[in-house]
């Protein structure tokens, strides 16, 4: 019953304005922005990232995070860990020590989608 | 694959660079989930298991090895038993505690037999009974050891009786012959 309201709503409701409408020039996507969205859009972002999670606790790169986490959080004191004291401690290393082979799998998986997505 | 070979060489390094990009991307996303988790687990002390699991599982490790080392035999080595971490254990107990029943300091390894008299099961210890004024006591002492006990109970701990009153702990021992024979 209240399907042809919503649906009338829908259509009829005027854009939102855009808060760059005073701006003389719209902002341009650039390439790499567009094929993020096609990413998320499509789910393969998803799909990746879970990829990756999995192969990263397979190969034991997930335990030794925690562990560095641990041993950081022991050294300066429990309460004394911010979020950001982590992510800076397992940035650098945590890059460094992905497999090759786990890196080379999700490059490939990247750029068949892009292939196929970029045109 | 097969759709990159349609691509120009320039196409082809903008493909290598953009999935970097997106692979750096999808590894940072993992890194703050980890460190997230982390910094939750440290905040909340969950870990402090985690420690002592740790050491735990260190120190079975190390004791599996000492049983498996066959220099260590067991009942070969006389009255001297090495348990799995690697402890001495002497063939009688010799831990030194209070009778709850009636107040005596006993060894461990000698509970048994003094319970026995002490709670009225023992020979001597019912021969004593029937002595005392008391028929309950008669009653009680020929059932069960526990059935004799809680009748005379009135503490949860040692049952030393500071006054006169008739009791199967208390007037067995005034004569004194309850030691071990």
């Amino acid at each position: 019953m209240y399907d042809d309201i919503y649906r009338r709503g829908s259509i009829n409701r005027p854009p939102t304005p855009d808060a760059e409408d005073d701006q003389i020039q719209e902002k341009q996507l650039t390439f790499q922005e567009i094929i993020d969205i096609k990413l998320i859009e499509s789910g393969e972002k998803e799909r990746l990232k879970e990829l990756l999670r999995e192969r990263l606790i397979e190969c034991g790169w997930r335990d030794e995070m925690k562990a560095l986490c641990r041993a950081f959080a022991q050294k300066k004191g429990r309460d004394n860990v911010t979020l950001d004291d982590l992510v800076q401690l397992l940035t650098p290393k945590g890059r460094a020590s992905v497999p090759d082979s786990v890196k080379a799998e999700l490059l490939q998986r990247i750029r068949s989608f892009l292939a196929s997505a970029a045109i | 694959m097969s759709n990159e070979d349609n691509l120009s060489p320039h196409a082809q390094g903008l493909s290598l660079q953009l999935s970097s990009h997106f692979f750096g991307d999808l590894l940072d996303s993992i890194i703050v989930d980890v460190a997230s988790e982390c910094h939750r687990i440290a905040r909340l002390g969950l870990d402090r298991n985690l420690e002592e699991e740790e050491e735990e599982m260190r120190l079975s490790a190390q004791a599996r090895l000492r049983v498996a080392d066959p220099s260590n035999s067991s009942e070969a080595n006389g009255k001297y038993i090495v348990d799995i971490f690697g402890q001495n254990h002497p063939s009688v107990a010799s831990e030194i505690f209070e009778c709850m029943n009636c107040g005596r300091s006993v060894m461990a390894g000698k509970f048994a037999p003094h319970l026995e008299k002490c709670m009225g099961k023992g020979r001597k210890a019912r021969l004593k009974v029937t002595r005392s004024s008391t028929a309950a006591q008669n009653r009680n002492s020929r059932g069960s050891p526990a059935s004799a006990y809680s009748p005379y109970s009135n503490s949860t701990s040692s049952n030393r009786l500071s006054n006169g009153t008739s009791s199967v702990a208390g007037e067995e021992y005034s004569n004194g012959a309850f030691e071990d024979p």
